[in-house]
């Protein structure tokens, strides 16, 4: 089983290495040092039986989400920008998780290496969660992820996900790559520097936000960050949806649109009250309004993070919205946060269902997705899900306080990280960020962080006594 | 249904079938809210003696609208409603239920409007709707200027409201013996409680008649406590009906030391099933002892109010006011009572939060508490524990049970669906109110608060927001009324009335 791990952080390194090649030596130190950990453990067990059980695989993921932003930390730590060890722990979860929360109240003046090293973790946790989800969708059992399936597999639904499994994932590196070399192009082609390109669409590719602008966005050009929001756009996709879309297969594409016509719908209504609202209520001009309403709602509902101006000093009902936006988060089967459009549909749908069953309570009413009924057992899995979801909230916004953080600004920060979307309210909100956290309220924020991104029943699963019984 | 009309030619149907919408049964819903109304009118004589006692000039408002009210109930219940077909079907109940949840409270507004007490319509609309719904939010800010009659009248709509205002009329409405159980399941949906006695209308009676006896010992034990009459009257209507309104500015602290221990224990005692007060009452004690709400509310009450203690305490307060005001201020809040005593300072983050939370759980089932409901909860609470073992155990079958009744998935899906909805009403309320001006915290608790009945709680108070609803303006007002309708119709008469599917033919 510590195969897996070694493997992958063994691939966690290869960016380490490859960006640090005579820039800064502590980041060679720290890349060789977490490439030998990697190496050690891989060879050390070789051996080790590869099936995993289910218990196993629980504790595999949940291990992995720990430890390896343990060892991507070592950079900030090594290169002296952060001296605490929260700090740097806080934020590498933040760019593994691809939440886009951050320490530093400037990033201007960091090593461009540390730079490429944030973006870096973002572009690798992005992909790793979509990975995660498809390669772990057998051994987990129980629809955990059925969700995923039903729609991420590229295959038809013959049940066949074993076999289909590696292309998959293929498939979806191939997407993944591809998009991220258009946008680096077409950034470039923009006239922006390359290595800016690299970086912004490493983070926005991700989901992620981090910036290497104090001001993020707000410092690019306005087609520039028109490109941004497309990739945003796109990274709120399901991944099989667009590699379907590439190898224009779309006859497997408009059976299944439910899930992105409902994600657009919501883009497009909450980008119309945004832009509204920036016109008349907080007289911008309308390129301005416009702008800020595409970019800044597609950011928050990919639960990117990346920021068209400085949201802390907008609106109070913009920002309300936001928060609601990044709890739902973009498609399943994507990088983003969140509770994912797809639950948030059978939510929906399942109120009519009860409400249809009550009129006609003799009537089969099932909950349609797709034109195809949703299982019950995904319905409750849903549900679930949101309702730990809420609980954990709670407890949040609860830790928070207690550590001595305002009411508004805990919920701005525990909804940002449990969702990954990274800027919170007050403080931590706009181009604010979290330096000015306490150490538990930063372990706090990591955790959930951690929570969000494995969807909660994952991690907690392995604090029930059931999990340890035999 | 549908496969009766389908067979008729066009100029056969009636215009609402011809436009394709569904035929109501509207006779007996004009039968139903004449009658409602006449027993309004009869109610309002109250205040009106007390009024004609204290001569504080609100006479002949109170007369006018008893007048008014008597009418329009004559009018609906022998003209509009002749020849009623006493016969309801499943959807018609919902609609019923809404229509009169909103001609009641709006009947309810003329007194307001008679007096002049309250300065705008919408005011009247917001504390009407606050009386029934046993809310207690309220935009008068100091109540003892009111005269005595129409305060005796804003609390005596509480208890109407308390125990549900069709299950007034399932009791007194013998003849509807088809869609009685299809009313009171609308108004208190999905609470599956056993009933006190096989016949609907019996069991009906039974409650209203505990609570009534309740209500009276709380009078009695408020004058013995040397309240006065009217305080005491207004106080116990509010305190059994779990709603709040208070006759004086400074609230219930106006009470001396065993009023408030009174007002506290009956507030306890209101958060809980009326059934088992009824069990309780005939010394049936055997049933209470197994009840798991029961046991629930009484941890998380003894629970929270230890934990608040403990946090008064350590912020300076001595042990005995710190455990008195943290008994009295858990037992609003789970009871959704809302009265309040005002302590500003030393409030513990701890407590705020947990405040909130149980003003979202709200009472027991079968109470005339809001929220969600302990029941619900502990049936989540089941479920979601149980799911995490199944995620272990695929193959495993569980069974959530309460009280030794296993609760099938349906009802589960109901709760859970439930519990969505709730939440997003709570933040689509939160967003209208942000629009107002609120911050966000203020907008979320005062929203949650309304919604779960509870009106003023010092939550609100400490997040930095205002206990005066008077000052909000009247966007903020109508929205706050649509949540305590939908949080006392526990939202699934509402939504489906809203939706288009109720209003399909067939």
């Amino acid at each position: 089983m510590l195969m897996v791990e070694g493997t992958l952080i063994l691939s966690c390194l290869i960016p380490a290495i490859h960006f640090a090649d005579g820039t800064v030596l502590p980041i060679t130190l720290s890349g060789l040092f977490t490439f030998c950990v990697g190496l050690l453990l891989l060879v050390r067990y070789r051996r080790a039986n590869r099936s995993a059980d289910k218990r196993t695989s629980y504790l595999l993921v949940v291990t992995m989400w720990v430890v390896l932003p343990i060892f991507g930390a070592l950079p900030f730590l090594a290169t002296g920008v952060l001296h605490s060890f929260s700090d740097a722990l806080f934020e590498s979860i933040s760019g593994i998780t691809s939440t886009g929360a951050t320490v530093f109240s400037a990033v201007e003046w960091l090593p461009s290496s540390i730079l490429l090293w944030r973006s870096m973790a973002q572009w690798f946790g992005g992909f790793g969660i979509v990975l995660l989800v498809l390669a772990l969708v057998p051994s987990m059992g129980i629809n955990k992820y059925s969700l995923y399936t039903a729609e991420a597999s590229g295959a038809d639904n013959t049940g066949k996900q074993t076999t289909t499994m590696s292309s998959s994932i293929q498939q979806t590196l191939g997407i993944y790559l591809l998009l991220t070399t258009a946008f680096v192009l077409a950034l470039w082609k923009s006239g922006m520097h390359v290595w800016d390109a690299v970086n912004i669409t490493f983070t926005s590719i991700s989901s992620g936000g981090f910036s290497i602008y104090n001001n993020s966005l707000e410092r690019l050009t306005h087609g520039q960050q028109y490109i941004t929001a497309l990739a945003m756009l796109l990274s709120g996709i399901n991944f099989a949806m667009l590699y379907n879309f590439f190898t224009l297969r779309w006859d497997r594409l408009h059976k299944k649109l439910d899930q992105l016509t409902f994600y657009l719908i919501i883009y497009l209504v909450a980008a119309t009250f945004v832009t509204l609202a920036l016109r008349f209520k907080m007289g911008y001009d309308w390129s301005n309004s416009l702008r800020c309403g595409i970019v800044q709602t597609i950011s928050v509902l990919t639960t990117t993070g990346a920021l068209a101006a400085d949201t802390q000093q907008w609106w109070v009902p913009i920002t309300f919205l936001f928060v609601v936006l990044s709890l739902c988060g973009g498609m399943a089967g994507a990088t983003t946060g969140g509770l994912k459009a797809m639950r948030v549909l059978i939510l929906v749908r399942n109120v009519r269902k009860i409400l249809r069953d009550k009129l006609h309570p003799h009537a089969v009413n099932p909950v349609r997705l797709n034109h195809k009924p949703v299982s019950p057992d995904i319905i409750t899995n849903v549900m679930v899900i949101f309702l730990v979801y809420a609980i954990v909230i709670f407890i949040g916004i609860m830790l928070l306080m207690l550590s001595g953080i305002n009411a508004t600004e805990s919920i701005g920060a525990v909804i940002a990280c449990i969702t990954s979307y990274g800027p919170g309210l007050g403080l931590s909100g706009g181009f604010g960020c979290y330096a000015d956290f306490t150490v538990p309220a930063k372990l706090i924020c990591s955790f959930l962080m951690i929570l969000g991104r494995l969807e909660c029943l994952t991690v907690l699963i392995i604090f029930t006594p059931a999990f340890w019984r035999k | 249904m549908s496969a009766r009309y389908h067979r008729l030619h066009f100029n056969e149907l009636n215009p609402y079938q011809q436009l394709g919408l569904r035929r109501f049964n509207f006779r007996l819903m004009a039968r139903l809210i004449g009658m409602m109304l006449i027993y309004m009118a009869m109610s309002m004589t109250l205040p009106l003696a007390v009024s004609l006692y204290t001569h504080d000039g609100a006479q002949f408002a109170l007369a006018f609208s008893a007048v008014i009210v008597l009418m329009l109930g004559l009018f609906l219940r022998n003209f509009a409603g002749r020849r009623a077909e006493y016969e309801l079907k499943e959807n018609e109940s919902y609609w019923i239920t809404l229509t009169v949840w909103l001609a009641i409270p709006f009947c309810g507004t003329l007194p307001y409007l008679f007096t002049g007490g309250l300065a705008s319509f919408t005011d009247a609309v917001f504390e009407s709707f606050s009386g029934f719904t046993t809310t207690g939010s309220s935009v008068v800010t100091h109540p003892e200027e009111l005269p005595e009659g129409l305060l005796v009248y804003r609390a005596l709509t509480q208890w109407v409201g308390g125990l549900g205002l069709l299950l007034f009329v399932v009791a007194m409405l013998r003849k509807l013996t088809n869609g009685a159980g299809r009313l009171y399941e609308a108004e208190f949906s999905g609470t599956l409680q056993r009933k006190l006695h096989p016949r609907l209308s019996r069991s009906v009676s039974r409650m209203w008649a505990i609570y009534l006896l309740i209500t009276l010992v709380m009078i009695v034990a408020l004058l013995l406590c040397r309240t006065p009459l009217a305080d005491a009257l207004c106080l116990a209507f509010s305190t059994v009906s779990t709603g709040g309104f208070v006759t004086h500015s400074d609230g219930v602290s106006i009470l001396s030391g065993g009023g408030l221990a009174v007002v506290t224990l009956f507030m306890f005692l209101s958060g809980i099933n009326v059934a088992i007060l009824y069990r309780f009452f005939t010394l049936r004690w055997r049933h209470i002892g197994q009840d798991e709400e029961l046991h629930t509310y009484l941890i998380i009450f003894f629970l929270s109010a230890f934990v608040s203690a403990l946090c008064f305490h350590t912020v300076g307060d001595d042990w005995f006011h710190a455990i008195h005001y943290s008994l009295f201020h858990i037992a609003s809040t789970m009871s959704t009572c809302g009265f309040y005593i005002p302590k500003p300072d030393n409030w513990s983050f701890l407590v705020s939060v947990m405040t909130f939370v149980l003003i979202i759980m709200g009472a027991s089932a079968g109470s005339t508490g809001g929220g969600i409901k302990l029941k619900r909860i502990i049936i989540l609470m089941k479920y979601v524990s149980n799911y995490f073992t199944r995620m272990m155990h695929p193959n495993a079958v569980f069974r959530v049970k309460v009280n030794g009744e296993p609760i099938d998935s349906d009802y589960i899906n109901k709760i859970f669906a439930f519990v969505f909805l709730y939440i997003a009403f709570i933040v689509g309320g939160a967003f209208v109110l942000t629009l107002c001006g609120c911050s966000i915290p203020d907008a979320i608790c005062m929203a949650a608060a309304n919604i779960s009945n509870l009106g003023p709680s010092p939550l609100i108070n400490n997040l930095g927001g205002s206990l005066d609803y008077a000052l909000l303006p009247a966007l903020a007002k109508w929205t706050l009324t649509l949540l305590m309708l939908a949080g006392r119709l526990e939202l699934f008469a509402l939504i489906a009335i809203l939706s288009p599917a109720y209003w399909r033919r067939g």
